[in-house]
């Protein structure tokens, strides 16, 4: 069969001849694009003006886990699959960086050991997917579970490439093109690492964000919010379930691995103990704070919380009743203060606004439309 | 199979002849769900361009039917063949891209996505771009979106979807939804068309415009239909031929006329309403 034509030529709506491609622009309105260009202008000159050492840190942590929410929430908020795992393929990025880039290892250059680590997550999403996604719901959250159990005994018994539980440093280059992010100089002037890791890592979001805007509103992306939605008809109108959830699974694992490798080589030191559960939680609240199912809400929800265990590490000392260190007396240790809080955002979020700060931001954006006349 | 955009006469629509080979064909279906037999010895068939209706009470074994020819279910015994391939030997989404489409009973919409996105998702399989395509944006991915967003814009002016282009599918109006169905069903250019109960639900405007749809679909687009419908009403005004069924058992097969007068097809619905 075929669909009629129902008339001839380019589509006339009222007065106006419409293109489908305008309707397709990202940043197709004035405002849009505006909003383009002040975000550029804060990606370039932040680090001029912030060079706090501590808040570019938190900003840093921020972008890394920025990628790492994007890889979730492709996976659980775009197509529906929880999962526990996504700590264990941050260690695995964060390991393969130090093997693909660290110059007694391999030492391959930045690019490489970025896109060798994102391609290593990939293939290890790629080849577990088939049997995690088998199941659904809470089974399939136990199973991704096991992941962190088995990675952690990996990490800390596969000596040679991890360090065992001592911990192993990251010392992979980090330049590119003559430009050295670790010790960045450009035109005479001398910037820090962490001004230089502020260039690289949030350049690197901008990237991922772009192709995973890219990928959930062609195709592919839709098919996945299509298995999400009802799977039964989206299997009827020809989306192959398995196809689509493992490549999902693949993208999301690649990502983790790519925010792994990031954070291996900011903090050049990584030990097993900081890929357990607890941040496998700490995406999942990134996602639903942010806003689950939402490109932009992956974003939001690492600048609220990404940097967070920093500050909160940072302030513990005005805080009542925080222990901050041996000897110290208190109610709940630093650790415990961070898990706390992570599980209250995750129930308030769940509980008042399951749709995330992204949800809020539209409701906000809304209100400002019709201002002043609004009531 | 390709969203030209080229237009269409509309088809007069004639009653195919009974010599024309059939499209489908469905022999001595059976179907058992532990001890409950959905289905058994169902065989029919249906011709290019016809509007097949199988009516019968509920829990006669309507929707089973449909559940097997998309390959959802698997029956334990008979065949389905479409223009002579064998339906049972594959999967709902090779049975797609094969030209099979389907609406359901109580729908199956991506409550979501927009209008616009669920359309598109008909048009998935008529479509290539893949993950790493996708995410490149230029080249396949974008030339692919403008082609198909066309074809999407038809059936939207086809039924009327006009206003609702941008609305997640699920805060639509409940007979708009039913539509939107109809919509994604004939935006994957199906060769069979399922239609599972199109106007439950719906008050007699609603059930009226729908059928007014539906012959629209019929006359504009060259294709076969099966209707699944408990009401006879909307059967009797609609369907080329008529099977009723009974606990899963097809009871007779026939005009509207003859099915009507069965004295058979009235116990089963007398049967079932006491
Ligand atoms: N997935 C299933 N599991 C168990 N029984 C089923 C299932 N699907 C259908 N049935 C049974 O098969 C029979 C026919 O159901 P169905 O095809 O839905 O009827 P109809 O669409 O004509 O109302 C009913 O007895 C129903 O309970
Ligand atoms: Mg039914």
């Amino acid at each position: 069969m075929r669909l009629p034509g129902t008339t001839r030529g380019p589509k006339v709506h009222g007065l106006m001849t419409r293109r489908y491609e305008d309707d397709l622009r990202l940043f197709g309105s004035g405002k849009a694009k505006l909003g383009l260009l002040a975000l550029v202008l804060l990606y370039v000159f932040i680090p001029f003006f912030l060079t706090s050492d501590f808040w570019l840190s938190v900003l840093d942590y921020a972008g890394i886990a920025a990628i790492g929410a994007l890889g979730l929430n492709l996976l659980t908020g775009f197509t529906g699959q929880v999962s526990l795992g996504h700590a264990f393929f941050i260690g695995l990025g964060a390991y393969a960086c130090a093997q693909f880039g660290g110059p007694d290892e391999l030492g391959l250059p930045l690019p490489v050991w970025l896109f060798c680590a994102t391609l290593f997550g990939a293939l290890v999403g790629a080849l577990i997917g088939p049997f995690a996604l088998r199941l659904r719901g809470n089974y399939l959250a136990i199973v991704t579970l096991g992941l962190i159990f088995l990675g952690e005994h990996l990490f800390r018994n596969l000596k040679d490439i991890t360090g065992g539980n001592s911990g192993t440093n990251v010392d992979s280059e980090a330049s590119f093109l003559g430009l050295d992010f670790a010790d960045l100089s450009f035109a005479g002037e001398n910037f820090s690492f962490n001004q230089g890791y502020f260039w690289l890592i949030w350049g690197l979001v901008a990237l991922v964000t772009l192709l995973v805007k890219n990928l959930v509103r062609t195709r592919p992306g839709r098919a996945l919010q299509a298995v999400r939605d009802r799977d039964v008809a989206a299997e009827v109108i020809g989306v192959q379930l398995g196809r689509y959830k493992v490549g999902a699974f693949a993208i999301s694992s690649g990502l983790a691995a790519l925010a792994g490798a990031l954070f291996g080589s900011y903090q050049q030191f990584v030990s097993p103990d900081e890929f357990g559960l607890v941040l496998s939680i700490q995406y999942i609240a990134i996602i639903i704070v942010g806003g689950v199912g939402t490109v932009f809400g992956s974003i939001i929800g690492a600048l609220v919380l990404g940097g967070l265990p920093g500050l909160i590490d940072k302030y513990s000392d005005s805080i009542p009743g925080v222990s901050t260190g041996s000897g110290d007396s208190g109610f709940i240790s630093v650790f415990s203060l961070n898990q706390a809080i992570f599980g209250l955002l995750i129930v308030l979020f769940l509980v008042f606004e399951p749709r995330g700060l992204a949800a809020v931001w539209l409701r906000v954006k809304a209100y400002f439309k019709a201002w002043p006349f609004s009531y | 199979m390709t969203g030209t955009v080229e237009p269409m006469e509309a088809a007069h629509h004639e009653r195919p002849g009974p010599s024309e080979p059939s499209l489908l064909e469905v022999q001595d279906l059976g179907l058992r769900f532990g001890g409950v037999k959905a289905l058994d010895g169902v065989t029919f068939d249906v011709r290019r361009g016809e509007l097949f209706a199988v009516i019968g009470p509920n829990g006669a074994g309507k929707t089973s039917i449909f559940n097997c020819l998309n390959g959802v279910y698997r029956p334990q015994r008979g065949s389905i063949t479409l223009e002579g391939a064998d339906l049972l030997r594959k999967g709902p989404a090779e049975i797609a891209g094969l030209g099979v489409s389907r609406t359901f009973q109580n729908l199956g919409l991506f409550e979501n996505l927009s209008v616009v996105d669920n359309l598109m998702l008909g048009r998935h399989h008529l479509m290539r771009t893949g993950f790493l395509a996708g995410m490149a944006w230029w080249g396949r991915a974008k030339g692919e979106e403008v082609h198909h967003r066309e074809s999407v814009e038809r059936v939207i002016e086809l039924l009327e979807l006009e206003p609702f282009r941008t609305q997640p599918a699920g805060k639509l109006p409940y007979g708009v939804q039913k539509r939107l169905e109809l919509g994604r069903a004939i935006a994957m250019e199906p060769k069979l068309l399922l239609l599972d109960e199109p106007v439950a639900g719906m008050n007699l405007e609603e059930s009226e415009d729908m059928a007014r749809y539906i012959l629209d679909v019929r006359d504009r687009l060259n294709l076969a239909m099966i209707l699944v419908e408990h009401q006879m009403a909307l059967v009797m005004d609609l369907a080329d031929r008529v099977m009723a069924m009974d606990f899963g058992v097809p009871i007779t097969v026939g005009t509207p006329e003859q099915v009507q007068s069965d004295q058979r097809v009235v116990d089963a619905y007398l049967g079932a309403a006491s």
